[in-house]
């Protein structure tokens, strides 16, 4: 996919799909003319295989396949610094956010699903509970992830100091939290919110 | 009975497009007083003038309204057709159909009906208009330049090649500007100052230029032909006629580390000093703030050993008003710096940079000082901070420029060039080191520009890497560079012993200042205005005021040199005449009922109302009443709106032509 | 004694587990100070990253209904946790000026939006409202001789606009806070770098190599010891240590605190008020060594 030649036409650059992401982060993507300062600076650069400004240049011509299937914007650590620094005010971070969410929602198998699987249990601990319960998270996450031993030391060493909670209380409004949850949901069936 | 000719212009398409103009000249033809209405492509052209004069012939025609574009574009165009055919050319009025009409809206129905209103409006406002004399000023051979760098200097050398005097004021010490601290030039890697020494010296022989170094601008009154401008000529604390260069003060003055301007604050100098060797004049200047004898009265040994007995503690600044016809301005530019909060400047800094406190991070102007052979390292390149040589150098490109976040938009133009001869000029001194270019575009325009970036790259070893740094930080002695290579999609980390930055071109400071007292526009940059970015761009909207070099925007030095000879003709063209035709839209007092509150004079920005006694037949004074000079008078119209009786009258625009278009509504 | 300072109190979550000595000594630094923290009712899970990072709707419904919550309270609301602190803002800042994004949360809260609290970072509280005059003032134990490497991480400065806590590049508050306290902060390169937040879950060995970075920088700039405004940095450089010594083969040694707990050190509090026994990395020899403890 990554190597395949590109071949441009109104029919292939899904403008559609651009459109999209500047309404989810509000930041223009016209804007970007490759200066390279947001891979520069990136921390986690090294471990994507389109560093940030490539990104950019897929979503510019419009190849959203490209992007969505890839595992680089799940290594996006969120940390700013790419917003922060370039030299036109495209708001890089915001971009990565409407890229994971447009990812999440569609279909094919994404090449990322450690990061992606941290997420939502992340999520359905706040549905479930209200606050996040970390021993839930990591154990889940280990067990799903097939990866049982996973910071199998650590373990004992923090429910000795105390860090680990065994157990969690459900928030008194948790069905409040959970409203907001299914009112959201209720609100892109209807094609009220992207 | 007028007889009244509209022309309306479809002007292309530009307002015929939005326009039914057909229709307007129908509508307007039934208007009483109109004797001729029609519609026709281009007014402005040769046909449409020649249909003009022939109707007005033809037709008798008393008045005539050309509906088209603004007249700021062609009121001059028409009213010299009109008075070719024989009318005085203030019966002459347009009808702005463009700008106010068919540029700016859409509908085209509304859009003819407004065109048709504003069509009649002027029909009956030109019932209204008088037959104005021309008024002609003399004018005043003698041109002003602002700014004595290569600009300032090219143009005074134009001008009084020419025969004319020409008054060049410039604020620093000596002339030359950023062009005498540059190195070698591209595209030819001549030596800077070799090749301007010469046109300096020149301007200090030149019998038609007076020279006022060390010197500012106070205050400029007056207008095209007729400007007086006030300089202040800053106290040198060394008389110029007594002083012959011999530079003794400079040796023995006790004060020997001040940082030097001209070398970018790597270089030392004396409290007496002089910028540079070849400065023009060689008179030195006492820097006041840091002399030991003015900060605590002791010393003075200067003006000890001075044979001439030059030096003069007691020099104050002098105000000397020049009368001069024309102004160049060619003030030249600044760098941007990367500080926190760039001194008077709303633009942000780079922090990820440093802001400016990591020593060995130089901008592109300290660096032509290091590579200078005049320079304070003898034209060694060597760290600021230990003195080293350099083996592993950066130049980052664009710092500040094409940066919105930062509060620039525009590009700067040298700089590609500059660094691409950065990179050779380094290779030629350390021929072990290696230099890297980080940039996004390569800007090579010019003649031979392209090529001799290509052998920065091809021959001379540089090895430019397309894509930006993100942070420099400090790392024992070296600054590392974290950039990307967006080619090869990889970052890119550099462990540099010097990295130079090639900072934006702004303007000078104080430059929105000085248009305020001139009186010219600028823009959100400060940088100077020009009448018509692609066909007056050498002259303000202000009459007799023009531009030349960075002034106006950024610009490299073929381009300043030729821009100054633009203004230069541009000056010679208005002392070719020995009079200046003034439009005679001026104001004229009723005196009959002024009561001599001068309440006009109050608000006239230009000085043009003076005070005229009215006396009777034995030559007692009556009363004393307002008089407008109509050689000064730029006909604002100010003074009309605010006498509170009604006397003042600003021919052209009277209280009669203004109603009868409101009435006509 | 300062009656005029009360705060509404949001720890988030971790401060309830995985960073229960920071709530402990938050606690009791403010009490110590006499500011006041009220816990807001009922508050939940503010989302933090995962939210945001798939679902920014979700992220801006929880961050509002949170600060309704906080409404209920008098007082500004007091933030501890950067990643917290960072969505708030975030929140604020993107609904006051999207006015789509607006109604979409208020309908998925069913409540209108509220944007006129000020939400603020202890750090603020402390260097601003408090004032560091007041807060050397305070100091009863300065923490003469412990050379600091103040570490803000990504969200307390980043981006620019939206946390406005200090400048994003050249941040200083951090070091005016440790200096008021008596410390000497040290200049280091990394101050300003990701940790690798909460891929310490999905991806450790990310989070190795950059809190490795990190480690090395601060030791490099000779500092003893680093201090942090974030549970989730804390717990990267800090629960993971041991590690990235093995995993680089080095060796640090190089505690981690909160800046309450140093803040709190210098104000007389005991080591038991502060939850140093909850640090994974011991910071009693270092602070022995210094004469703090």
């Amino acid at each position: 996919m990554k190597k395949k030649k590109m071949v441009l036409s109104q029919e292939t650059m899904d403008t559609d799909f651009i459109r999209k992401v500047e309404t989810l982060s509000d930041t223009s993507v016209r804007s970007c003319f490759q200066c390279g300062k947001c891979s520069a600076g990136c921390p986690m650069a090294t471990f994507m295989e389109h560093p940030p400004n490539r990104v950019m240049r897929l979503l510019q011509l419009g190849q959203w396949q490209r992007v969505l299937a890839g595992r680089s914007i799940w290594y996006c650590a969120s940390c700013e610094t790419c917003s922060t620094r370039c030299p036109n005010k495209v708001h890089l971070a915001s971009i990565m956010d409407a890229l994971r969410k447009l990812s999440w929602d569609a279909e094919g198998a994404s090449k990322e699903s450690y990061v992606q699987l941290a997420n939502k249990l992340f999520l359905q601990n706040i549905s479930t509970y209200g606050r996040q319960y970390e021993m839930r998270l990591a154990a889940v996450f280990n067990v799903k992830s097939g990866q049982f031993l996973k910071d199998m030391m650590l373990g004992p060493k923090l429910f000795a100091k105390g860090k680990l909670k065994m157990f969690q209380r459900k928030n008194k409004n948790l069905s409040e939290i959970q409203k907001i949850f299914s009112r959201i949901e209720e609100m892109r069936k209807k094609g009220e919110a992207l | 009975m007028s007889r009244i000719g509209v022309f309306i212009c479809h002007c292309g398409e530009n307002i015929s497009r939005t326009v039914d103009v057909e229709r307007v000249a129908q509508e307007v033809g039934r208007l009483p007083g109109v004797a001729f209405s029609s519609d026709y492509k281009y007014m402005c052209s040769d046909p449409g003038q020649t249909l003009l004069k022939k109707t007005i012939q033809d037709q008798k025609l008393s008045h005539v309204v050309v509906a088209a574009c603004s007249p700021r574009m062609h009121e001059k165009t028409f009213r010299k057709a009109v008075e070719a055919a024989g009318l005085n050319p203030f019966l002459c009025e347009m009808a702005n159909i463009r700008e106010h009409c068919s540029w700016v809206h859409e509908n085209i129905e509304e859009a003819t009906v407004k065109a048709t209103e504003i069509v009649g409006m002027m029909v009956e406002r030109v019932k209204k208009n008088r037959v104005l004399p021309t008024i002609t000023v003399p004018v005043t051979k003698r041109s002003l330049v602002i700014g004595g760098g290569i600009a300032g200097i090219q143009a005074a050398l134009d001008i009084a090649d020419a025969g004319h005097e020409v008054v060049l004021v410039e604020r620093e010490p000596s002339i030359g500007g950023h062009m005498a601290q540059l190195s070698e030039t591209f595209p030819t890697l001549d030596c800077s100052q070799c090749i301007m020494t010469p046109k300096m010296v020149d301007v200090a022989n030149h019998p038609k230029i007076k020279l006022y170094t060390y010197s500012e601008i106070e205050l400029v009154e007056g207008f095209i032909g007729n400007f007086q401008v006030t300089i202040k000529k800053k106290a040198r604390s060394v008389d110029e006629d007594r002083c012959t260069g011999c530079g003794v003060c400079m040796t023995k003055c006790p004060q020997k580390k001040i940082p030097n301007k001209f070398d970018q604050n790597i270089g030392m100098r004396t409290a007496i000093y002089i910028p540079f060797p070849q400065a023009v004049p060689n008179t030195p200047v006492i820097d006041r703030e840091n002399c030991t004898k003015f900060k605590t009265g002791k010393c003075g040994v200067c003006q000890k050993v001075c044979g001439p007995g030059a030096v003069d503690f007691e020099q104050e600044d002098r105000l000397i008003v020049e009368p001069v016809g024309a102004i160049v301005v060619a003030t030249g530019f600044d760098l941007y710096t990367i500080d926190e909060k760039p001194k008077g400047s709303p633009i942000k800094g780079y922090g990820e940079f440093g802001h400016g406190k990591i020593p060995d991070v130089i901008d592109g102007m300290t660096f032509e000082r290091l590579a200078s052979a005049s320079g304070p390292t003898g034209g060694k390149i060597v760290r600021p901070s230990d003195g080293k040589e350099p083996k592993q150098i950066v130049f980052i490109q664009c710092i500040g420029s094409r940066a919105r976040e930062k509060g620039i938009s525009y590009c700067s133009k040298v700089c590609c060039m500059y660094t691409a001869k950065h990179t050779m000029l380094y290779h030629h001194k350390v021929h072990d080191g290696q230099a890297y270019v980080f940039f996004m575009d390569a800007r090579t325009p010019g003649k031979s520009y392209d090529e001799f970036w290509r052998r920065a790259i091809e021959e001379e070893e540089a090895v430019y890497i397309r894509g930006m740094v993100s942070r420099l930080y400090q790392k024992g002695d070296k600054i590392v560079v974290m950039g990307s290579d967006i080619a090869v999609g990889v970052q890119v980390e550099i462990e540099a012993d010097m990295v130079v930055l090639a900072t934006a071109i702004q303007p000078q400071k104080g430059a929105d200042l000085l248009a305020q007292k001139l009186g010219i526009s600028y823009d959100k940059y400060n940088f100077y205005s020009e009448a018509h970015a692609k066909l007056r761009p050498v002259e303000c909207a202000t009459a007799g005021i023009y531009l030349a070099g960075a002034c106006q925007g950024p610009k490299d030095i073929p381009e300043t040199v030729s821009q100054a000879s633009a203004a230069a003709a541009k000056v010679m063209t208005l002392f070719s005449k020995d009079k200046l035709e003034r439009e005679p839209i001026v104001a004229r007092v009723r005196e009959a009922g002024c009561v001599g509150c001068f309440a006009c004079r109050k608000v006239c920005a230009y000085g043009a109302v003076e005070e005229k006694e009215i006396r009777d037949r034995q030559g007692n004074l009556i009363k004393v009443v307002a008089y407008v000079n109509p050689g000064v008078c730029a006909g604002c119209g100010t003074c009309q709106a605010t006498c509170p009786s009604k006397c003042v009258e600003l021919d052209g625009y009277t209280d009669e032509q203004v109603i009868a278009m409101i009435e006509a509504l | 004694m300062n009656d005029t300072l009360k705060y509404a109190y949001y720890p988030g979550c971790s401060l309830h587990a995985s960073a229960g000595e920071y709530d402990l000594s938050t606690r009791e630094l403010f009490h110590a100070l006499g500011i006041s923290l009220t816990e807001v009712p009922d508050w939940f899970c503010c989302g933090a990253t995962p939210a945001h990072n798939v679902d920014e709707l979700l992220s801006l419904s929880l961050c509002a209904k949170n600060l309704e919550l906080a409404e209920q309270v008098e007082g500004d609301l007091a933030v501890a946790c950067a990643s917290c602190f960072s969505r708030l803002k975030f929140t604020q800042h993107t609904l006051e000026e999207n006015v789509t994004k607006r109604k979409q949360v208020e309908k998925a809260i069913d409540a209108p939006v509220k944007l006129d609290g000020k939400v603020k970072h202890l750090l603020e509280i402390l260097a601003k409202d408090l004032g560091l005059e007041r807060l050397a003032a305070s100091v009863s134990k300065p923490l003469a001789g412990l050379k600091v490497a103040c570490y803000y991480g990504c969200l307390l400065t980043r981006p620019t606009d939206v946390p406005n806590l200090d400048c994003p590049e050249a941040p200083t508050i951090m070091e005016r806070v440790v200096e008021a306290a008596g410390a000497e902060a040290v200049a280091w390169s990394h101050r300003l770098e990701c940790c690798g937040a909460n891929f310490t879950l999905s991806r450790p060995g990310v989070v190795l190599q950059l809190t490795n970075a990190i480690l090395d920088s601060a030791k490099a700039a000779g500092a003893d010891c680093v201090m942090v405004g974030c549970p989730l940095c804390h717990g990267n450089l800090d629960i993971r240590q041991k590690e990235i010594e093995s995993v680089y083969t080095t060796s640090y040694n190089l505690p981690v605190f909160y800046l309450t707990q140093l803040v709190g050190l210098a104000v007389g509090l005991a080591s038991e008020q502060l939850g140093l026994d909850a640090m994974i990395v011991n910071p009693t020899p270092l602070l022995k060594e210094k004469g703090l403890l």
